[in-house]
């Protein structure tokens, strides 16, 4: 059944983080979300509200987003404490005004963590992501030189673990909803699709070490097993990705002939 | 002036390797000299750049997201096709060729598609050594499914997610280039013009979304590979940050654009619902291969779907496709779903939707079966809709997806400005009219991978040699000014209208006008509307902050100025074409079965068109198209 | 052995101390509840048990070094990871809302881990480092809890115990990368029955033992 016997419209006091600039502090600003459908996305709402501040001539809230489909991992922010908001597997622009109700007070804020600096109210540099990929995130497979795709059988259950990692959509809502601030479970993902394919190893120890170190560097915080990142992933990877880096990290470390 | 497309002589299945062994050679010591500037970090874009570096060229590529990784080739669910006939059910090079020229209906250039089909199985072997992790059955051998149309089974998968995970692999390919320092990474940046020096390609300017600096970046070619200009309808499947500015600056730069009116509308998107809406959201068309549409015969019929019983329901394209049933090209199944809304048969609120019916292969196979093809899908559905599709039929409605159109190239991806490459999307090569689902991925990646890598040497050690251009050239000052004053302008109105409100009118026009099905009286009322409501934004927009600072709403406000311009010229466009084909369908030209009717004689070819002055109409070159090895049919689905 | 440093000080190299030095102590309170179940059997069995482990020579002092040992990396790594990952967050968050993960097990173990240090040093200046001439242990135990007060820490004190093992013992699994689809779940049992043995079990003693005075 459709929802459209229980559609309606609805007001919303939304606190803000508003910050000029990276080296600007920054703080919590009240604004009113007006005659707000339930059908729109979270997005959406904040679409509405800046309209209204371009036409009130005030600086509209900046925010990441892009793809507005839940797949490109470009919006998100932390929703009345929770990273891209309250519901299970969903990213912001995937968050539909029906989950809220009349007269509700919503909090929005950036991702925090010493790794994201603010470029912008709730705009965040993710650079460092990219950094951990670079680090090792790949396979070194130049163009021109692989095999027929056949050539190497991959158990089917084992390709299905791996899409699984690979399904991260490096939001890094991981990093803003841990406790601890820390990139394990995006740095597990990345490590797990591809120590479980068999063109992924022979890197893997290399990328192992390579990876975690970078992680380190960028001043990530470090894994207290809490499974927070795991609760509010959109993409729901789970943490055994993060026993697998463990474990791909020791190995590599402790017994593997790379020496770093 | 007729445009050469500097095709290779030979027979077809031979004209790709010839070429590439006249193509001359860069010294390998040498391509450290030369400096590439990829704009765009898509499949197209992010496989190039990593593909030059691998070879040893220096690259320097931008993006307008915060990560190349964003690019929205994330976005393609379905799959990517390529001719292995690992189902050993009689696919061939030569079978994706003439599906692609077919379903294209025949306003390709037969020599890229083949090519294209060529390189299909490279890709696949090199996505799968990059750690791709597609889709495999139970013995690890590579799964395929039927996809879009197609009667064979070749298209790869990885879930609903293959664009991802290609994407992630182009860019997990492009990071590494970046750690080893072989490409510089500039990201938030917009690309707003291109530099050319004695006509040739050989620099960019970009703003810094951040900061709000303008950049000059100097190189000895430029490569565009900046998507589609989907957006231009607002409504569209594509990401919000899609746009036609860089394509639409080497266009007024002298680059032709080719068949802007070729625009695909994709047949199974969730339906539009409110005024506010900010984009559409496309489900894979692999629904329709367990899916069946249809709509109540009776259009006073307001029941709820379960309800009508199987007699009064009108499972259209069955009915009248039957050997191809719910799986006819996009093109077809989209207009068959506007005409029934048409005739008041449409469903749901709006009556802008038809039913796509899971209750038979539910029964057939068991929920457990369709969970495991589609469950991402549903789930995402439920999510937008709140309604459930294994108990209630889904609502889908066509939407503004790909655009067939883009920048004219040759065989070798160069536009007609020398040095000015352009790739994926942003090109209008391979599709011709129409693009069969899972090519796109497929047309991007064979760009990057496997044919710029060659054909960007040519050009390098051939016209494009001893042109080294630093941005301290005075076409950079004279750009970068440009541009700047562009943006004060922008800035200085002051007028009491959005830049999205001007979005979602243009967006109005061209759907209403432009979209699925075109007449010239339309046409020419949307010419005339567009240009007054350009007029209008230069005198009423309001645009917020200034330029020095991290500014959306100017971002947007750049976009849209130039969308406005540009639906100008794809209304211009379907005007002079008096035929239908593909995604281009002309009310006045089709079959007495409400099909589209070709005019192979007067219009076979493609129509660029080049820049003459924001006031003064384009001018039209023809490249005709040459067939000697396909014949021309009416493509027929019944 | 650049390698081997890099390596264990690394982010995860400090939590696998965590781990390691967390399970041993966990095998500590194993053989330590089992030596204390002897006080149910009287005084003589179990001032008989201290003297056979005193009998044992120099593997007593040995072990007491070892767990020093591993109390010290305990301890000081622990505050290492808490310092940065307090610092991995310069500004926090106006709401905070558990997502579904966080346990108060999990949420409270730095907490829980500072009040057992101070309880460790507590019980160890109660009941170790005394003088023990002309007293028996026995004594010294039912001395110690015939105060209200001390059988009311020690009780408390154990519920932070079992909180700090039912998340320690399978956390140190996870971060030794043994998870395994067949035996996590039963990891994680496990943690939370080894949490209650060693709250209850533990807890019970001074309560006994106050009873029987």
């Amino acid at each position: 059944m459709t929802n459209s016997e229980t559609k309606k419209d609805i007001n919303l006091t939304l606190k803000v983080w508003r910050q000029k600039g990276p080296d600007v502090k920054g703080k919590l600003e009240t604004y009113q979300a007006k005659n707000i459908s339930t059908d729109m996305s979270f997005l959406e709402m904040i679409d509405v509200v800046n309209e209204d501040l371009i036409l009130e001539g005030k600086d509209p809230i900046a925010f990441d987003h892009d793809c507005r489909e839940g797949i490109c991992g470009m919006c998100g922010c932390v929703v009345d404490g929770r990273a891209h908001g309250p519901e299970q597997g969903t990213t912001l622009c995937q968050l539909h005004m029906r989950h809220f109700s009349n007269n509700d007070v919503v909090v929005v804020e950036p991702w925090r963590s010493r790794a994201f600096k603010v470029i912008k109210d709730l705009v965040v540099d993710r650079s460092p992501l990219d950094k951990l990929i670079q680090a090792g995130g790949f396979i070194s497979a130049n163009v021109g030189g692989a095999p027929d795709a056949n050539a190497i059988p991959i158990p089917h259950d084992t390709a299905e673990l791996s899409m699984d990692a690979a399904a991260c959509i490096g939001c890094g809502a991981c990093v803003a909803s841990c406790p601890n601030a820390s990139a394990m479970l995006f740095v597990g993902a990345k490590i797990s699709q591809l120590a479980l394919l068999p063109q992924g190893k022979p890197e893997a120890a290399k990328r192992a070490i390579s990876m975690v170190k970078t992680m380190d560097e960028l001043g990530f915080g470090n894994c207290t097993n809490e499974a927070e990142c795991e609760a509010d992933c959109p993409k729901e990877i789970s943490i055994t990705n993060i026993a697998r880096l463990n474990r791909e990290f020791l190995k590599a470390g402790l017994f593997s002939t790379v020496a770093k | 002036m007729p445009l050469d497309a500097k095709i290779p002589d030979g027979p077809l299945a031979e004209k790709w390797e010839k070429h590439r062994f006249e193509l001359k050679l860069v010294n390998p010591a040498n391509k450290r000299k030369y400096n590439i500037i990829v704009v765009g970090t898509g499949l197209a874009g992010g496989s190039a750049a990593a593909t030059l570096a691998e070879l040893g060229y220096n690259v320097k590529i931008f993006c307008i997201q915060d990560s190349p990784r964003r690019a929205h080739s994330i976005a393609a669910q379905g799959g990517i096709n390529a001719a292995k006939n690992y189902q050993n059910d009689g696919d061939s090079i030569w079978r994706l060729f003439y599906d692609t020229v077919k379903g294209g209906d025949f306003r390709s250039r037969e020599a890229n598609v083949y090519r294209l089909a060529q390189v299909s199985n490279n890709i696949i072997d090199q996505c799968v050594a990059q750690g791709v992790p597609f889709a495999r059955d139970y013995g690890g051998l590579l799964a395929n499914r039927s996809f879009g149309g197609a009667q064979v089974s070749r298209t790869f998968y990885a879930r609903g997610q293959t664009g991802q995970q290609l994407l992630l692999g182009a860019y997990s390919a492009l990071s590494r280039q970046i750690a080893a320092k072989k490409v510089e990474m500039f990201t938030r940046r917009d690309m707003l013009d291109l530099v050319l020096v004695d006509g040739h390609a050989k620099g960019i300017i970009v703003r810094n979304l951040v900061t709000g600096d303008i950049e000059s970046h100097a190189a000895d070619a430029v490569v565009l590979a900046t998507g589609g200009y989907g957006n231009a309808f607002n409504l569209s499947t594509n990401a919000m940050s899609s746009n036609v500015t860089a394509a639409y600056s080497a266009y007024k730069k002298g680059a032709y654009f080719a068949n802007p009116c070729f625009t695909q509308i994709h047949p199974t998107c969730i339906p539009v619902h409110g005024d506010y809406q900010s984009k559409l959201t496309l489900m894979s068309e692999s629904l329709r291969n367990d899916g069946r549409v249809w709509v109540p015969k009776d259009p006073k019929d307001k029941r709820s779907p379960g309800q009508i019983p199987e007699s009064e329901r009108d499972y259209y394209l069955e009915n009248k496709y039957p050997s191809f049933g719910n799986l006819v090209p996009r093109d077809v199944a989209s207009r068959n779903a506007k005409d029934q809304c048409d005739m008041g048969k449409g469903v749901g609120e709006t009556g802008l939707a038809v039913y796509l019916d899971f209750e038979d292969a539910i029964k057939r196979d068991g929920k457990d079966v369709i969970e495991k093809k589609y469950g991402n899908l549903f789930q995402m559905y439920e999510k937008i809709i709140d309604s459930n599709p294994y108990e209630t039929p889904m609502m889908i409605y066509p939407a503004v997806h790909y655009t067939m159109g883009g920048l004219w190239v040759d065989y070798d991806l160069m536009s007609n400005l020398p040095g000015l490459f352009v790739l994926g999307e942003a090109n209008f090569s391979d599709h011709g009219a129409n693009r069969l689902g899972a090519s796109a991925l497929m047309q991007g990646l064979a760009d990057g991978y496997f044919v710029i890598p060659y054909t960007i040497g040519g050009y390098l050690v051939g016209e494009g040699s001893d042109k080294k251009i630093s941005i301290d050239h005075p076409a950079f000052k004279e750009a970068s000014e440009k541009v700047k004053t562009g943006i004060k302008k922008l800035l200085s109105i002051g007028g009491k209208r959005t830049v999205d409100d001007f979005h979602r009118e243009l967006g109005g026009i061209l759907w209403e006008y432009c979209g699925m099905a075109r007449n010239d009286e339309g046409l020419k009322k949307a010419g005339t509307m567009i240009s007054e409501l350009r007029g209008e934004f230069w005198e009423n927009v309001s645009v917020s902050g200034s330029g020095r600072e991290f500014n959306q709403s100017l971002e947007k406000a750049g976009r849209v100025a130039d969308f406005l311009e540009f639906g100008e010229l794809m209304v211009r466009d379907a005007f002079s074409r008096k035929e239908s084909c593909g995604g281009h369908f002309n009310e006045g030209h089709q079959t007495e079965e409400n099909e589209a009717k070709r005019d192979d004689e007067n219009f076979s070819h493609v129509a660029a068109w080049e820049f003459t002055g924001v006031d003064s109409e384009p001018a039209l070159h023809k490249e005709e198209l040459v067939f000697e090895n396909v014949e021309l049919t009416q493509r027929s689905y019944k | 052995m650049n390698w081997l440093f890099n390596t264990l000080w690394s982010s995860i190299g400090k939590k696998l101390f965590m781990a390691l030095t967390g399970l041993c102590f966990c095998g500590f309170l194993t053989t330590h509840l089992i030596g204390n179940l002897t006080l149910y059997a009287g005084k003589d069995a179990f001032n008989s048990y201290a003297e056979h482990l005193h009998s044992l020579g120099p593997i007593i002092p040995i072990a007491e070094m070892g767990l020093l040992l591993l109390f010290v990396i305990h301890v000081l790594t622990g505050l290492t990871l808490f310092y940065k990952n307090f610092r991995a967050r310069p500004t926090r968050y106006a709401v905070n809302k558990n997502a579904g993960g966080r346990t108060i097990a999990s949420f409270t173990m730095p907490y829980t881990g500072v009040i057992l240090f101070s309880f460790i040093l507590f019980h160890l200046l109660q009941l170790h480092f005394i003088d023990k001439t002309g007293t028996t242990i026995y004594e010294i135990v039912s001395d110690t809890f015939s105060q209200k007060s001390n059988v009311a820490i020690y009780c408390i004190v154990m519920i932070f115990v079992g909180l700090h093992v039912s998340h320690g013992f399978w956390s140190a699994f996870q971060t030794l990368g043994a998870d395994h689809v067949k035996y996590t779940p039963f990891i994680k049992k496990l943690s939370l029955l080894l949490s209650i043995i060693f709250g209850v079990g533990f807890g019970l003693i001074p309560i006994y033992i106050s009873s029987i005075l």
